[in-house]
């Protein structure tokens, strides 16, 4: 029944969810309408947490238990869907700085929104973002860090996509505890966020803005 | 257990710590200078309305590095040029206290092991790169069991070659408590020795990584001569302990892990909490007797506003670092909070501990005033003064949100002046104004 399917992922239990999308598939259902069908739960989620009735945890535990049914239902190796995407981002952690949940998160959350997320991992060099901007045709970026030494990281990059001559095709936005208007101005991003919802909204409005 | 007429454990270190008496003083204004800025630490602790807002360093790091200059890799390397560095910032600086290069590990320490859970500067990340933490999942989810049954087991023969290849060996010793047999169970452990030579090189690396801990501790010791006997200034930051979930999200199950582990297997998780918490209340007790200092500091990780639910702090987070905090103040002692990230909604939870025995630390992402507001006559609140802020806004930006902190927050006593996190590129100028608000404080308003 695809109702428990939903709701077993929103309740977040774990193992029935899993035997659930098992069954599924055993019963001849396409893999791709149980992914589809947890994808909805997963905006469920989503727009729980975006109404502060959810929080981290829950998107997490949902992501998890999306990885399991997805390694149960899907073929090796089959890909997001990018054909309904909102737009295609490209996030990592900047050069010298290796920290990774806050930019899993809002890699995270912006899949479930619709978008088309590359995430190119931690330390990132400049000429990776460069590439991975004209190799996905990027909408945006997302530069993500914890430490204040990162800022400096934050605007190379800025200026090394602005130096491929790719700053007018992309808004990019940078992330990260200690980020504010200040440090968006110093390196030269279009948007800045603290938190997942930051990202969210600013990714919206880009989009949007240029639908 | 504790006797009413009994002096308690803190007492003690409280009254040799406002002394000095470990340290070797340079003068006697040097002596007095000292005794009056850790009594006003104290004082501050204990919620009395000083009419001052001593000002502290959480951490200075680079900050500190540019006044040599020294990268990074050479403050983890090169402890003569660190200590130059230490001295002339504190020198140029009027902090009230000092904390030092505490967490700027010796290289050695983790090359000697080739230690997987820290990436360093020079190594895998540029020498002007701090140096950062890996977490991952070094306890798989169907070992809580087995570490429950015996933890130092686990910790000897899976975790220990798991955050080292160099200890892989490690993990062909045979369990210890198999030291009951025929002799002792003598011949299997001798033999398993003698069998894997890896064993042996396990533990040349574990004394080569000693040795540059040893040499650490040297510098460490003549950092708090040279800060506290000559520039007169307090160490504030002494032995520590942890909340037992951050130990197991931040050591053992990752992040990831541990948000899993609180839905599919609460029991087990909970059951690993409760072991900890007597240990880390002895490491933290241990910890102030060896160091002869009265403050243990925790720092918070995996328990703010955004990590988890209130639902979930209630369940998982709070009890058992609850009875932690309850647990050193019972000695005592005082316990520096430092807690990470947005703690709003949380700082309620801090009145539930005996007033004035607490330092809570909020980064820039806590909301000073409401903190201020929430704990008025409870506990003491430090920080918020934002790194972004100090490394890029102007004076006059820093002077006016410092002056707000200072009139709002410093009424009545119970505020320390400090800044959110890690130094580091904050501009100097921004820092001296930062302190001068601070100071100022006590001499227009009392």
């Amino acid at each position: 029944m695809p109702q428990g399917l939903t709701d077993a992922i929103v309740s977040l239990r774990m193992d029935e969810a899993v035997t659930l999308a098992k069954r599924m598939l055993a019963d001849g259902t396409d893999p791709l309408a149980i992914i589809a069908e947890g994808s909805e739960a997963m905006q469920v989620i989503g727009r729980r947490f975006a109404e502060g009735e959810a929080f981290i945890p829950e998107l997490i535990m949902g992501g998890e238990i999306m990885k399991s049914i997805s390694q149960e239902v899907m073929p090796e190796g089959s890909g997001p869907d990018t054909q309904s995407s909102k737009g295609t981002v490209v996030i990592g952690t900047v050069h010298g700085d290796i920290h990774d949940i806050g930019k899993d998160i809002v890699a995270l959350m912006l899949g479930m929104e619709g978008y088309s997320v590359h995430d190119l991992g931690i330390d990132v060099p400049v000429e990776d973002f460069v590439a991975a901007i004209e190799e996905h045709d990027a909408d945006i970026v997302g530069l993500s860090g914890l430490l204040t030494l990162a800022f400096d990281a934050m605007k190379s990059t800025v200026d090394g996509i602005a130096a491929a001559g790719l700053r007018d095709k992309v808004k990019i936005m940078i992330g990260g505890a200690p980020v504010d208007e200040n440090v968006r101005a110093y390196t030269g991003a279009d948007g800045w966020g603290s938190d997942v919802g930051h990202a969210i909204k600013l990714a919206a409005e880009w989009t949007d803005g240029g639908a | 257990m504790q006797h009413e007429a009994e002096e308690k454990l803190g007492d003690g270190l409280i009254a040799r710590w406002v002394s000095g008496a470990h340290l070797h003083f340079a003068n006697d204004e040097a002596r007095k200078t000292y005794q009056a800025r850790a009594q006003l630490i104290i004082d501050t602790i204990r919620l009395k309305d000083t009419g001052k807002i001593p000002v502290i360093p959480a951490a200075t790091q680079k900050f500190a590095f540019d006044y040599v200059p020294v990268t990074f890799r050479e403050a983890m390397t090169e402890f003569d040029k660190a200590f130059d560095a230490y001295v002339r910032q504190y020198e140029d600086t009027d902090f009230d206290a000092y904390v030092g290069p505490e967490f700027i590990f010796p290289a050695g320490m983790f090359e000697a092991l080739a230690w997987n859970r820290v990436r360093l500067p020079g190594i895998h990340l540029p020498d002007d790169k701090s140096f950062q933490f890996v977490e991952a999942e070094y306890m798989k989810a169907e070992e809580y069991d087995e570490y429950l049954d015996d933890p130092s087991d686990w910790i000897l023969r899976k975790y220990l070659p798991r955050l080292s290849p160099k200890l892989e060996p490690l993990a062909q010793l045979p369990p210890l408590r198999n030291m009951l047999a025929f002799f002792q169970g003598l011949p299997d452990l001798v033999l398993a020795a003698a069998e894997n030579p890896g064993v042996v090189d396990a533990m040349k690396a574990l004394q080569a990584s000693g040795e540059s801990v040893q040499e650490w501790y040297e510098y460490l010791g003549r950092i708090d001569q040279e800060l506290g006997g000559r520039l007169a200034l307090p160490h504030l930051l002494g032995p520590m302990a942890h909340a037992p979930f951050d130990i197991i999200s931040n050591y053992y199950r990752g992040w990831r892990g541990s948000i899993v582990d609180m839905y599919s297997r609460p029991e087990k998780m909970t059951a690993l909490m409760e072991r900890l918490l007597p240990w880390q209340l002895q490491y933290g007790i241990d910890g102030a007797k060896a160091l002869g200092h009265p403050i243990v500091t925790l720092y918070l990780y995996k328990g703010a506003d955004s990590l988890m639910s209130e639902a979930q702090y209630e369940e998982f987070y709070w009890p058992t670092l609850k009875k932690l905090i309850l647990g050193l103040v019972e000695e005592g002692l005082l316990v520096w909070i430092f807690t990470q990230g947005k703690y709003d909604s949380r700082l309620h939870h801090f009145k539930e501990i005996p007033a004035g025995t607490c330092l809570i630390h909020l980064e820039s992402g806590t909301d000073a005033f409401l903190a201020k507001e929430v704990l008025a006559g409870s506990q003491c609140i430090e920080g918020n003064v934002s790194s972004a802020l100090l490394a890029t806004a102007s004076v006059d930006e820093v002077e006016a949100y410092c002056q707000r902190l200072a009139e709002v927050c410093g009424k009545g006593g119970g505020f320390m002046m400090d800044f959110s996190a890690f130094l580091d590129e904050a501009r100097r100028e921004n820092v001296k104004k930062m302190i001068e608000v601070a100071k100022r404080y006590g001499r227009s308003s009392s």
